[in-house]
C-alpha cells in the first residue's frame, strides 16, 4: 500500500512543501528512509517505530520505504515523525476511509516521544508563513509551538500527541483553532519597556550619542573605565529605537524559531539584545554549522548586537562581522547551497581605554605603560572601525551627578525626536534601497549632505588643527545629517558639524603634537 | 687617522654591551682598534681581562658589523660619524666619565658655546606637564636656546615639538641608531627637527634597535651637551631623576617645575626642589642661572617683558574656561556644571580647541597655555 502525508522543510529562513512518501510492501521487515536524510531524520526510524506501538497501534512488520520529496534537497530537523507515523499508519490500513481523506486537508508538522507524545520543533513559524504564502491549507503543528504558530496566520491546530492527531482525522474532535486574545499589533503597541534611560545618571554625551545612533541607524563604540555604565546604556538603547512594526517582529520570531529559542512564555516584543562573549567562535558569532544556523549577527536582527571588551575580541571574528554590517545579512556559501539569514542590527561596541581599565580615572592609577595603551587601541582599528559613526570616551560619574535630584531625560521623550527624525529619513528615503542616514551610498551623501556656508572651512580647521583624518569626512556628513533630522532642519548646519567632532576622538592625532 | 683605524672603531663601537669606557681600556691594552679585531677571543679574553664569553661575542658583534655600509647609510640621510678626538666630536663629551668612542649625528651639531638647555621628564605627560613644558621650551626657544632632549614619548616630545613648532634648532641624544625612529609616531617630529637646524645624536650603530638599556645610557649625553638641566615632570623612580642625577654629577644647575604633591608624575621635580634644585617657574628663571658668556648671545628682551596678554574670549568661553581651571573636565561635567547641553557645548568647546586656549584628550578638556 502506498499514502502520502504533507509536511514542510526548511532551508535557512524559507520553508517549502514537503510530500512525504511511504510504501508498505511485503517482504523480510525493514524500515528506509530516502530522499537525503540527515541523521536525525533517520534517527525518526526508531522514534516512529515506538511511538506507533506505545499509541495502541501496530506497526507493520513489512518492508516499509519512506521518500521525502524533492527528493534531492537535503532534510533537516526532527519535524518529520508526525508525517511518517502517519503514513506508515495510513499505508498499513490503521486509518478509516474518512481519516484518509482528511489525511489531505492538512500539513504536519511534529516530533514525536517513545510514548507517543508531540514535542517541540524548531522552524515552526518560518514553515508555517511559508504555507501561508503558499496557498492555504490547515497544519497540525506541536501543541508546545501553538504560541509562535499563531503569528503565522494560518489555521492551526496544536496536537498534543500522536493518539490525537490520529483523533482528529477520525473525526473524534474538532479542529479548533487557536484563540487569539490580543492582535499582534495591540500587543507591540501597549508593550512596555522595563528599562529607562532616565536611570542612568549623568553621560550626558554618551546618551546624546546612542539618541543620533537611534535616529540615524549609526553603529557606536563607547570607551570608558570599569563602571562607567557602557553597559547600562547599551541595555537602554532599544527603549529609544522605534517601537517593532509587526513586520520586524515576524522577521525575528521567525530567526529564533529556527534556533528553537522560543518557547511557552518566551515572547519576543522587544528589540533583541545580544551580547556574546569575546570568547565567542567565528560560527557562533555570525551564524553556520553543518547544518547552518543563525548566529549572534543574525538573533540581534532588528535590535542590538552589543559587544562589551571590543578590544579582546580576535581580529578574525570582528571580521567576519563586516558581511552584516555593510549588507544586513550573513551568506553561508556552501559547495551545493548558499544560505542567507538576515542581520540587521546596530552594532554597540564598549572597551576599556587601556589593558587595565584605569586610564584617565580620576582616582585609581592606570598600570599601563604608554606603549600598551596605543597598541591597546590600534587593536580595534581597520576596516571595522570604519563602520561606527560615533565614538565616545566615558568618564565615570561623579557623587554630585548621582545625587541629581532631577531626573533626566526618559525613554520616551527622546524616542519621540528619534522617530520623528526617522520619518523625515523614510519620506528621504522613499525611492531608495537605503533606509537610514548611515547607510547612505557615496551619491545620496552628495545628494543629501550640502556642506553649509563655512562648512568646509570648518573641517579644514579641524584637520589642520584637531588632526582629522579625511577618511572620515563622509562619516561626519552623514552623522551630521542624522543630528540636523533630530532637530527638524532641512539643512546641515555648522553646528551640526562641529558637534560630530565631539564623537571622532580617535581620529585626532594622539600624543604627538605636531 | 687612517681610513681603516676608524672603519675598526665603528666595528668595536657595535658592541653595545660594554660601556664606553671598558673599549677605552682595551683600545690602551692592545694600541688601536684594528689591533684589537685581530686578536681571536682567547688572546684578547686573558690580556684584556674580560671573561671569554664577552671576548667571543665582542668579535662577533664588531665583526659583524659592515663599518663602509654604515658611513654609506649615514652618508645617505646626510649624517656624519665622528670618532672621538675627531673634528666635529663635541669636546663636551670628553669631559664626562665616559664618552662615547662613536656618536652618529643627523643635522648640524655644533656644540662650541652653544646655549643648551636640556629638558626631560615623564612618558606619563598630565595636561599640566604639557602647559609647562609647551610654555618654558617655548619661551626657551624663542630666547635662542637650543632645547636638548631624549626624543622620547611625553615630557621630550612636547619639548622638541615646541621647537620645531617656533622653527628653533633642538638636539635629540635617542637610545636607538639613528636610521630608526622610537616612538614611531614621532617621524614626523624628526623630521622637523632636522629642518629646522637641530640635530639627532646617538652612539648607538645605525639601525640599533630600542632595547631597555640604551635609553638609561643616552642621559649622561644628554646632560654633557646641556649647561641646564630642567625636570618637568616625573615619578621618583624615573629616567628623568637619572639625567638629573648626572646633570648634578657633570656640575649642571638642576631646576625643576613644582607641582601638585599628590600627582605621581610631580613626585620626582617636588623631591629634587626639596633636596635643593632650582625652581622653575618660568624660563626666566633658567636663563638667569646660565653662564654670562653663553646668556650674551640670547635674545631675552621678550622674556623679561612683562606682559599681559587680554584673552580674546566671550562671555560663554570664559566660563567654560573657568569652570574647567587647571584640571581636566570631560563634557559631562561640564554640562552638569553649566547646565548647558552636549549641542551647545559642543560648539564652544570646538573654537576654543581650534583658537589653542583648549586641549582634549580621551573626552578630557584641559588648558592648553599657561
Amino acid at each position: 500500500m502506498l499514502s502520502s502525508v504533507q509536511s514542510l522543510a526548511i532551508k535557512a529562513l524559507e520553508g517549502f512543501l514537503v510530500k512525504v512518501e511511504v510504501d508498505i510492501a511485503g517482504g523480510s521487515p525493514t524500515f528506509a528512509i530516502v530522499g537525503l536524510p540527515e541523521q536525525e531524520v533517520k534517527e525518526a526510524k526508531d522514534r516512529v517505530q515506538a511511538a506507533i506501538r506505545n499509541s495502541g497501534f501496530d506497526f507493520p512488520l513489512r518492508k516499509i520505504t519512506v521518500n521525502l520529496v524533492p527528493a534531492e534537497i537535503k532534510k533537516t530537523g526532527t519535524h518529520f515523525d508526525l508525517p511518517i507515523a502517519l503514513g506508515i499508519l495510513s499505508a498499513s490500513g490503521a486509518l478509516s476511509n474518512l481519516a484518509q481523506k482528511k489525511l489531505e486537508e492538512y500539513v504536519f508538522v511534529g516530533e514525536l516521544g517513545l510514548n507517543g507524545k508531540i514535542h517541540t520543533c524548531a522552524g515552526v513559524l518560518p514553515m508555517l508563513i511559508s504555507l501561508r504564502k503558499a496557498g492555504s491549507k490547515k497544519a497540525v503543528i506541536p501543541m508546545s509551538n501553538k504560541e509562535e504558530g499563531e503569528f503565522a496566520d494560518v489555521p492551526n491546530f496544536g496536537a498534543a500527541s500522536l493518539k490525537e492527531v490520529v483523533d482528529l482525522l477520525e473525526g473524534n474532535i474538532s479542529f479548533h483553532q487557536g484563540y487569539k486574545s490580543q492582535t499582534v499589533e495591540e500587543t507591540l503597541e501597549n508593550y512596555e519597556l522595563k528599562e529607562d534611560f532616565s536611570e542612568v545618571k549623568g553621560q550626558a554625551l554618551a546618551k546624546r550619542a546612542l539618541e543620533i545612533a537611534a535616529a540615524g541607524g549609526h553603529n557606536v563604540l563607547l570607551i570608558g573605565t570599569p563602571g562607567t555604565g557602557k553597559s547600562m546604556l547599551a541595555k537602554r538603547f532599544s527603549s529609544i529605537l522605534p517601537p517593532l512594526t509587526k513586520e520586524e517582529m515576524l522577521e525575528i520570531l521567525q530567526i529564533y524559531s529556527v534556533c528553537r529559542m522560543l518557547g511557552k512564555g518566551k515572547k519576543i516584543f522587544q528589540r533583541p539584545f545580544r551580547e556574546p562573549h569575546h570568547t565567542i567562535s567565528n560560527i557562533a558569532l555570525i551564524g553556520g554549522g553543518a547544518n547552518p544556523k543563525p548566529g549572534e549577527a543574525s538573533l540581534a536582527h532588528n535590535g542590538i548586537l552589543f559587544l562589551d571588551e571590543f578590544a579582546e575580541f580576535s581580529r578574525n571574528s570582528l571580521e567576519v562581522l563586516r558581511e552584516p554590517l555593510e549588507t544586513f545579512k550573513v551568506t553561508i556559501a556552501r559547495a551545493k547551497d548558499t544560505l542567507t539569514f538576515p542581520a540587521k542590527f546596530t552594532l554597540i561596541a564598549a572597551m576599556n581605554p587601556c589593558p587595565c581599565g584605569y586610564h584617565g580615572h580620576p582616582v585609581k592609577t592606570c598600570n599601563c605603560t604608554p606603549v600598551q595603551i596605543s597598541r591597546y587601541k590600534s587593536k580595534v582599528s581597520g576596516p571595522l572601525l570604519d563602520r561606527i559613526d560615533l565614538t565616545v570616551n566615558m568618564n565615570p560619574v561623579n557623587y554630585k551627578d548621582w545625587q541629581a535630584k532631577s531626573e533626566g531625560e526618559t525613554s520616551a521623550q527622546i524616542r519621540e525626536r528619534v522617530i520623528k527624525a526617522r520619518k523625515i529619513q523614510e519620506e528621504r528615503f522613499k525611492n531608495s534601497k537605503t533606509t537610514a542616514n548611515a547607510f547612505m551610498t557615496v551619491s545620496e551623501i552628495k545628494k543629501y549632505c550640502p556642506l553649509p556656508q563655512g562648512g568646509g572651512e570648518i573641517l579644514e580647521l579641524a584637520m589642520k588643527k584637531l588632526g582629522l583624518s579625511a577618511r572620515s569626512l563622509d562619516k561626519i556628513l552623514k552623522t551630521a545629517r542624522t543630528i540636523a533630522d533630530l532637530e527638524g532642519s532641512t539643512d546641515i548646519k555648522k553646528e551640526h558639524i562641529i558637534e560630530v567632532m565631539q564623537y571622532r576622538p580617535l581620529d585626532r592625532k594622539g600624543v604627538s603634537d605636531i | 687617522m687612517k681610513a681603516e683605524e676608524k672603519l675598526a672603531l665603528i666595528k668595536i663601537n657595535a658592541f653595545t654591551y660594554l660601556r664606553a669606557d671598558w673599549l677605552e681600556r682595551l683600545l690602551e691594552i692592545f694600541g688601536s682598534g684594528e689591533e684589537i679585531l685581530k686578536q681571536n677571543p682567547k688572546t684578547l679574553s686573558e690580556e684584556g681581562k674580560i671573561s671569554l664569553e664577552t671576548a667571543e661575542y665582542f668579535l662577533k658583534s664588531a665583526l659583524g658589523l659592515d663599518a663602509e655600509q654604515e658611513i654609506e647609510n649615514v652618508a645617505k640621510v646626510g649624517g656624519h660619524i665622528y670618532i672621538k678626538g675627531e673634528e666635529g666630536y663635541p669636546q663636551e663629551f670628553l669631559d664626562i666619565k665616559e664618552p662615547p668612542l662613536v656618536i652618529y649625528v643627523r643635522g648640524d651639531l655644533n656644540t662650541t658655546l652653544a646655549p643648551t638647555v636640556a629638558i626631560v621628564g615623564t612618558r606619563k605627560i598630565t595636561p599640566y606637564g604639557r602647559r609647562a613644558t609647551a610654555k618654558i621650551a617655548g619661551d626657551l626657544a624663542d630666547a635662542g636656546v637650543i632645547i636638548v632632549s631624549g626624543l622620547a614619548r611625553g615630557v621630550d616630545t612636547a619639548a622638541h615639538a615646541e621647537a620645531v613648532k617656533r622653527k628653533k634648532p633642538t638636539w635629540a641624544l635617542i637610545g636607538t641608531g639613528i636610521g630608526r625612529c622610537y616612538p614611531a609616531e614621532n617621524k614626523e617630529l624628526a623630521l622637523g627637527i632636522i629642518e629646522n637646524g637641530g640635530a639627532i645624536i646617538s652612539e648607538y650603530p645605525f639601525f640599533t634597535a630600542p632595547l631597555a638599556q640604551h635609553f638609561p645610557r643616552r642621559n649622561r649625553l644628554i646632560a654633557a651637551l646641556s649647561r641646564a638641566a630642567l625636570i618637568v615632570e616625573g615619578e621618583v623612580k624615573s629616567g628623568a631623576l637619572i639625567t638629573a642625577k648626572m646633570a648634578l654629577e657633570q656640575g649642571l644647575d638642576v631646576f625643576a617645575v613644582p607641582g601638585p604633591i599628590d600627582s605621581p608624575t610631580s613626585g620626582g621635580p617636588n623631591k629634587l626642589i626639596k633636596e635643593g634644585a632650582g625652581i622653575c617657574l618660568d624660563a626666566r628663571d633658567i636663563i638667569d642661572a646660565l653662564p654670562i658668556n653663553i646668556k650674551s648671545n640670547l635674545e631675552t628682551k621678550e622674556i623679561y617683558k612683562e606682559k599681559e596678554e587680554p584673552l580674546d574670549l566671550s562671555p560663554e568661553e570664559i566660563k567654560i574656561m573657568d569652570a574647567i581651571g587647571s584640571g581636566e573636565s570631560s563634557i559631562d561635567e561640564l554640562s552638569v556644571k553649566l547646565n548647558m547641553d552636549v549641542p551647545s557645548l559642543s560648539t564652544i568647546l570646538f573654537s576654543l580647541e581650534i583658537s589653542g586656549n583648549l586641549r582634549c584628550e580621551d573626552g578630557k578638556y584641559s588648558k592648553a597655555k599657561i
